[in-house]
């Protein structure tokens, strides 16, 4: 009785237009976005386990800084990326830079200019303190090789100039780097994991939301030392390192856009329950009196 | 010489052969071996370097093919063509700073992270959608979705400590051993999938339809 | 493994394989896309000469051959990834080939394979405008995609096609899940050519792989048994 006097609004329940959805969900991520609230965050285990890694960065340490994503996924996890740097760069260690996607060649220069003030507090020198190397990671023949005889195949950083001199003289396989700090989207993580972490290169790994269950087992499994999820990682470790940026910033409206996907989902199953079911079961009544 | 080169076999043999090289030094310690293979591995990344720059020219000729013949939509063809030489002679104007860094800033930036985006507005979409309790799997479907969703907002841990231990159980029990249970059929697949192709009963591989096998 | 595969080869045991859905489903799809006089879309994914590629060509080509059989359109849209273009051209082959087996030659069409960029984003623009534009009746999705997978299986959803997809990550699977008909979890994808096919050497393959699979769970069980008495034998037998 209630379903037939209230089908419209239970029918509505059921079937509402997917737009609705994507309306609602813009606005209330959207809304926090230009107007911050600043609501309380909690600090999940895997980033305590990260930050608690990059806490144990000695100065001078040789850091494989793998930036395996594009642009896109960059604006995900861009807040890991800079707290990241930011720490290295105050631990004064060693960073050099490499990209396993075309469109990841410029973030480098992204990444220094976000902490270009931490560089120039520590006296950040190219050559000395940080290089980048630019694409050298365009396949797993790549990576392996690399692992493999270093200079056997990067001999220019991305500008051309030869990388002789720099601290990558010091760095001839797997085994000389302290620590590989990869930033993906899953694009060549594999095969850093094959090819370093699997031959016991210290590895942390910044992934993008969808690639946290693709990359977990590496974690619990000790392959990887470090896991940090998503942008919400990023922004625990900028509360961690005391650095707001544009992970804290989006907190608000991550936090918001999962309620609304919740109470979406609830008026779908009360629709569901309320209209769907009873006119299946409605249906399967009149099928059998009909025989 | 073409025709030895299309020769079936003697692209199964190659293959084969390559495997081994790359294969064999992760178990036999041959410096002779480890330096072949390496070699080798370099040849490979020439190789698909090449091939991108043959496959850019192929899509050149195509593009001018249809332009040429005002197929349908010829003009986005033209539109191609004129960005990739616009795209080329930018960076070799220079990567580091100039219209190279303004296009990937203000163009190829903007349009990938709103195409990144909108997966989240289909995932909200799909889940609003798939998310009904039609039977006692689907229920325990949805209250695991429930609690792993109420988790993962960062506000609900300052408020309701509860959902953190139990989302941490299912994400380390049920759904560590979904993703190593499908890591290893993947693996496996992958290594059976390989033997198929060694012993050149995978015909995909070399481009040729079943029949044609 | 190898040595049992050319075991198996070689005696041309027949050999029984449990019904695959996904699998099943693409025969169903192309036939109600040809009832209805809509196109078919077939993808094989983003990368380059990986497995899963190599398994998502596998599909295509049966796929190719029934719309050839049924005179069905069939749209294949290629790009996304640098090594896509490298890929390309044996996707040109595959459906040629497969139009010219089926004596249908004449509507083999270059241009229903449009190349969408080398660039994940500008492809998916692509793929998705298709699949709007034309309305498919079906969309089989396999091989390797990584993000764009979940644009593509929602679009599908929202034109009213019939929706085959398969997983090639973890991740997508569980999005995939929820958005397609069908799914090819895991090795189901890659073992479509074998499945697909009437070689009873390739059918083989399957059950070497299933044999494998229950030596891993044999392992699994004598590893918890091992660790849980205190003895961490096998551990140290698997450790790299």
């Amino acid at each position: 009785m209630m379903a037939k006097e209230n089908g419209g609004i239970l029918k509505w329940m059921a079937e509402y237009d997917r737009r609705y959805v994507y309306l609602v969900l813009f606005l209330v991520m959207v809304g926090p976005l230009l107007r911050p609230i600043g609501m309380p965050i909690t600090v999940s285990p895997d980033t305590v386990q990260y930050y608690n890694v990059l806490q144990e960065v000695q100065p001078g340490d040789k850091i494989f800084f793998t930036l395996n994503t594009e642009f896109s996924g960059y604006n995900e996890i861009q807040s890991g990326i800079i707290a990241t740097m930011r720490v290295l760069v105050e631990k004064h260690a060693r960073v050099c830079f490499g990209v396993a996607h075309v469109e990841a060649t410029i973030i480098p220069d992204l990444v220094i200019k976000a902490v270009q003030a931490e560089m120039t507090a520590n006296d950040y020198q190219y050559g000395r303190d940080y290089v980048i190397l630019g694409y050298i990671m365009p396949n797993e023949a790549a990576v392996a090789a690399g692992a493999e005889n270093f200079h056997g195949v990067v001999t220019q950083d991305w500008l051309g100039r030869p990388i002789a001199g720099t601290f990558l003289d010091e760095i001839t396989d797997w085994e000389d780097w302290d620590l590989i700090t990869d930033f993906t989207t899953g694009i060549c993580t594999g095969y850093i994991i094959n090819h370093y972490a699997l031959r016991g290169t210290p590895m942390i790994i910044n992934c993008i939301g969808v690639s946290i269950a693709s990359e977990k087992p590496y974690l619990d499994s000790g392959i990887i030392q470090g896991l940090l999820q998503s942008m919400r990682g990023g922004a625990e470790l900028e509360f961690l390192i005391g650095h707001p940026g544009p992970g804290l910033t989006a907190m608000d409206g991550f936090s918001f856009g999962h309620y609304m996907l919740i109470i979406f989902i609830l008026i779908g199953n009360v629709g569901y329950f309320g209209y769907t079911r009873q006119q299946q079961m409605k249906a399967a009544t009149e099928g059998s009196k009909n025989g | 010489m073409a025709e030895i080169l299309k020769n079936k076999q003697l692209q199964i043999i190659v293959m084969a052969l390559s495997f081994l090289f790359v294969f064999l030094p992760y178990f036999l310690n041959v410096p002779q071996l480890n330096t072949a293979s390496t070699k080798l591995v370099t040849i490979c990344s020439i190789v698909t370097a090449f091939t991108v720059a043959l496959a850019v020219i192929a899509q050149f000729r195509r593009g001018m093919n249809i332009i040429n013949r005002r197929s349908r939509g010829w003009y986005f063809k033209a539109y191609m063509l004129v960005t990739l030489v616009l795209m080329l002679g930018f960076s070799l104007m220079g990567r580091d700073s100039g219209p190279y860094q303004w296009v990937m800033f203000a163009v190829v930036n903007p349009l990938s992270s709103v195409n990144y985006g909108i997966l989240a507005f289909y995932m909200a979409s799909t889940a609003a959608r798939a998310f009904r309790a039609r039977n006692t799997k689907a229920l325990m479907l949805l209250v695991s979705g429930f609690i792993v969703l109420m988790y993962q907002a960062p506000l609900t841990g300052a408020y309701f400590t509860g959902f953190e231990p139990i989302s941490i159980y299912l994400g380390s029990t049920f759904s560590m051993a979904a993703g190593r249970m499908f890591l290893i059929s993947v693996t496996v697949g992958a290594i059976v999938f390989g033997v198929r192709v060694i012993l050149g009963k995978e015909p995909s591989v070399l481009g040729i339809s079943k029949e044609e096998k | 493994m190898a040595a049992l595969v050319y075991y198996y080869i070689k005696t041309k045991k027949v050999v029984h394989i449990r019904r695959v859905p996904g699998l099943d489903a693409i025969e169903e799809a192309v036939g109600r896309s040809a009832e209805m006089g809509k196109p078919v879309i077939c993808s094989f994914g983003i990368g380059g000469f990986t497995y899963w590629t190599l398994a998502g060509l596998a599909i295509l080509s049966h796929v190719a051959h029934l719309t050839a059989k049924t005179g069905s359109r069939l749209i294949v849209p290629t790009g996304g990834g640098d090594q896509a273009l490298i890929v390309r051209p044996v996707a040109e082959e595959i459906v040629k080939t497969a139009y010219t087996m089926e004596g249908v030659e004449d509507q083999y069409t270059p241009d229903d394979l449009p190349f969408y960029s080398g660039q994940q984003y500008a492809y998916i623009g692509g793929y998705v405008g298709v699949m709007q534009r034309v309305r498919p009746g079906s969309v089989i999705m396999t091989g390797s995609h990584a993000s764009e997978a979940m644009n593509i299986a929602e679009t599908s959803n929202t034109v009213g096609a019939i929706t085959i997809t398969s997983g090639s990550y973890i991740s997508n699977v569980a999005a995939l899940a929820c958005a397609s008909d069908y799914i090819l979890i895991g090795e189901e994808a890659p073992a479509a050519g074998a499945y697909l096919s009437d070689d009873p050497a390739q059918r083989a393959s399957i059950r070497v792989q299933d044999l494998f699979k229950w030596l891993a769970i044999a392992v699994m069980i004598l590893g918890l048994a091992a660790r849980s008495l205190g003895n961490d034998l096998m551990l140290r037998l698997l450790a790299t």
